[in-house]
């Protein structure tokens, strides 16, 4: 394990399904995870990964939290200490948008999900650009019941833009809005929306 | 295109470029429906240019003309709710996604992988068939190559070097006609095609040429001098037979003959055709015969008194059988014959026989009208009186040739302008000239018709033409009539009525193997050169080069 794939690790697998999975990390760092963010769980023990979309990121509260949250004149090392030394964790959760295998990358589901404490990374920016230069995962996201599809497919197209030379972040942009209207292109408000918010 | 690589020594090798776009519906009547690719810019299109399809289950080609391009939407909605025009970004994603170019195609011709010659299409290619842009090489494998009897009329839209020759053969074998409204270059293009015809000697013409236009020196409206025909073939392959002396001498033009009609040759049938000219009734035309049977050949001369016959009208009108009226009446009218200089008492010469020996020998004879050119009536009387009478000496010869008694005659094209007054429904009929477009070319004789009004011909007679060139018409019924009796051809009206004005025609029928819409060639020294023909300045120069070589 590299020393950027060290740097890349966000945390281990909590609880999963073929359609995506949940990871769990201590303490997020500022720019890993966030919302639209590609990452990568080990399955098949290690013979594939899947790729999941971040859609979630969520932090449980405990007695301690809501209490302390109620206290007058908490300390500065009150606050840092609930904020940081709790045994809760941060949790996100992915929606799988392909699998890696046999070093090709698949925009289906994966065959087999990621076992439980399996390691997750962020995808580095190269293998976000390797992956989102074919556009078929978007269907994968457009389909997902229950969570705020439009916003996840901007903020992803948004990501995988960002990987891509300042040149060709805009010609990306106009192919991925295409496909995303041959796909929406029934329900034009909603695609009206959707292409304001992939502006570059 | 490896797997093929028969067809690519037919057709040479395609550029490797993406297709234009995709056949998504269509029918072999209608057309096909192409999806362009968003990658293509819909604006470089034109209507007219071909394209080749290459079919997805065969390997088939086809080829096909575009004849209409427009604008789709995946979702009829998105006419009401545009994107924000400023909103770039959105009108990008938009077009090529939900908002897409679409062309209609006209599929013409197709190619076995094995076939040399392309045929007319039969079916149509399947659907999602890639849809490239015609290669000069594709456009030159259908039009062949330059030949004596392929004569090379000008070149595709947008293809300056490559050659569209028309079967001329196949042109003089059936009627054919020049349309296009006024000052489209109708007579640049009808006398290209007639030196092509000449200088291939596969038929004479007998140009009826009402303004002058054909024979001697021709000036176009910016005042720029064009050789004329019987200075193109200083040989003697063509005559010019004037009408007007007078005027010919005064344009400097050289002629062979002049035409003089006398009055004793004039039959009823010739002046019926007149009928609505000058005036006469049903009853005033009927009357005619009958004149010429009670006054004998010198008809005319008597009915305008030249000659002494007060006493014969008189008991005409007094047996009963004529009314003063109705004799007085023509009487009149025909005053019109005094005002024709080329007609003259007695029997006239010679002019039928001689006009007509010289078109079997291969000569093609311009017949000038100077300023009788103005006088619709003289121009009708006269084209029709010459050829009821070559066409007769031309079904005598053919038939006497089936007897084998006599040589077949030299096919003949007879050019008639301003078409529409011979050919017109109520008096086509029973013409000369509506007799010739029916009877095809079992005489050996057809029209080339030149005309502006295309509508104003009978629909029968422009079924019959073979090959039919046009020049811009923005005229409803006559861009209708043109296509009349042409199948799918209606496809090709977007195409017609987008021409330019000038040096651009829609070739249709007969005489090439796929309508095409071309650039005409330029009347230019090249031109005459081609035609072999030797400017004056380079025969001046050559005697010089001569006596410098000798001294």
């Amino acid at each position: 394990m590299g020393m950027d794939e060290q740097e890349a690790l966000i945390g281990r697998v909590t609880r999963c399904s073929t359609r995506g999975f949940v990871g769990a990390v201590h303490i997020p760092k500022p720019e890993v995870p966030t919302f639209g963010d590609f990452c990568l769980a080990e399955a098949q023990e290690g013979r594939s990964r899947v790729i999941g979309v971040i859609y979630d990121i969520s932090i449980q509260d405990d007695e301690l939290a809501r209490q302390m949250a109620i206290a007058k004149d908490p300390t500065r090392e009150q606050l840092a200490d609930t904020q940081r030394a709790r045994l809760v964790p941060v949790e996100y959760a992915a929606l799988a948008v392909g699998y890696h295998k046999d070093g090709a990358y698949h925009y289906t589901l994966p065959p087999q999900p990621p076992l439980t404490m399996a390691t997750i990374h962020a995808m580095s920016a190269q293998e976000v650009r390797d992956f989102t230069e074919r556009l078929d995962f978007l269907p994968l996201i457009l389909g997902a019941p229950q969570i705020p599809v439009d916003d996840l497919l901007a903020a992803a197209l948004r990501t995988a833009a960002a990987t891509r030379p300042e040149e060709v972040r805009r010609p990306y942009l106009v192919r991925a809005g295409r496909a995303c209207a041959r796909l929406l292109g029934r329900d034009l408000p909603r695609l009206e929306n959707l292409i304001h918010s992939l502006q570059p | 295109m490896s797997e093929t690589p028969e067809l690519d020594d037919v057709f040479g090798t395609k550029p490797q470029e993406a297709p234009l776009g995709l056949v998504v519906e269509g029918s072999l009547s209608s057309g096909l429906t192409v999806k362009l690719d968003p990658r293509f810019a819909m604006e470089k299109l034109a209507v007219g240019r071909y394209v080749v399809i290459r079919g997805q289950q065969t390997g088939r080609r086809f080829f096909g003309i575009i004849t209409d391009v427009a604008l789709g939407a995946t979702n009829p909605d998105l006419a009401r709710r545009p994107p924000q025009p400023e909103d770039r970004f959105a009108a990008e994603v938009y077009r090529g996604g939900v908002a897409y170019g679409i062309m209609h195609v006209s599929p013409m011709l197709m190619l076995d992988e094995e076939e040399e010659e392309p045929r007319p299409v039969k079916t149509i290619p399947s659907h999602f068939s890639p849809v490239h842009e015609a290669t000069p090489a594709d456009v030159e494998r259908v039009f062949g190559a330059e030949d004596a009897t392929h004569f090379h009329v000008g070149a595709p839209l947008d293809m300056e070097h490559v050659q569209v020759n028309l079967d001329l053969a196949r042109f003089v074998e059936r009627s054919s006609g020049i349309f296009g409204k006024s000052g489209t270059g109708k007579s640049f293009i009808t006398r290209t095609l007639l030196a092509g015809i000449i200088k291939a000697g596969l038929a004479s013409a007998l140009i009826f040429d009402m303004h002058n236009d054909y024979g001697w020196t021709v000036r176009d409206e910016g005042g720029r001098e064009y050789k004329g025909l019987r200075q193109l073939f200083p040989d003697g392959r063509v005559s010019v037979v004037t009408l007007d002396e007078e005027t010919s001498r005064a344009r400097n033009s050289k002629y062979d003959r002049v035409l003089r009609i006398g009055y004793q040759e004039i039959e009823p049938e010739d002046v019926e055709m007149l009928a609505a000219l000058l005036g006469l009734s049903d009853v005033q035309t009927g009357a005619l015969y009958y004149l010429r049977r009670q006054l004998g050949a010198s008809w005319i001369a008597k009915l305008l008194e030249l000659e002494e016959a007060e006493e014969e009208l008189r008991e005409l009108v007094e047996s009963g059988r004529i009314v003063a009226g109705t004799l007085g009446a023509i009487q009149r009218k025909f005053e019109f014959f005094r005002r024709m200089g080329f007609l003259v008492p007695g029997k006239g010469d010679d002019v039928v026989d001689d006009i007509f020996s010289r078109l079997n020998m291969g000569v093609s004879v311009v017949l000038e009208f100077g300023t009788y050119g103005n006088t619709l009536a003289a121009y009708i009387l006269v084209a029709n009186y010459l050829t009821r009478r070559i066409h007769q000496r031309y079904v005598n010869q053919k038939n006497r040739a089936a007897g084998g008694k006599a040589d077949e005659p030299k096919p003949l094209v007879i050019v008639i302008e301003e078409a529409h007054k011979f050919l017109d429904p109520q008096v086509a009929g029973h013409t000369i000239f509506g007799a010739i477009a029916r009877e095809l070319r079992k005489y050996n004789v057809t029209l080339l018709i030149v005309d502006q009004r295309p509508s104003g011909i009978d629909d029968e007679v422009m079924s019959q033409i073979g090959t039919r060139v046009t020049c811009l018409l923005d005229n409803e019924a006559d861009i209708r009539a043109v296509f009349s009796g042409v199948s799918g051809a209606a496809t090709l009206r977007e195409v017609l009525a987008r021409l330019d004005t000038r040096q651009q025609a829609l070739i249709l029928g007969h005489a090439v193997p796929m309508p095409v819409v071309v650039r005409t060639r330029d009347y230019d020294k090249e031109f005459y050169a081609a035609l072999g023909v030797v400017s004056e300045e380079d025969l001046g120069r050559k005697a010089q080069e001569g006596i410098d070589t000798l001294y």
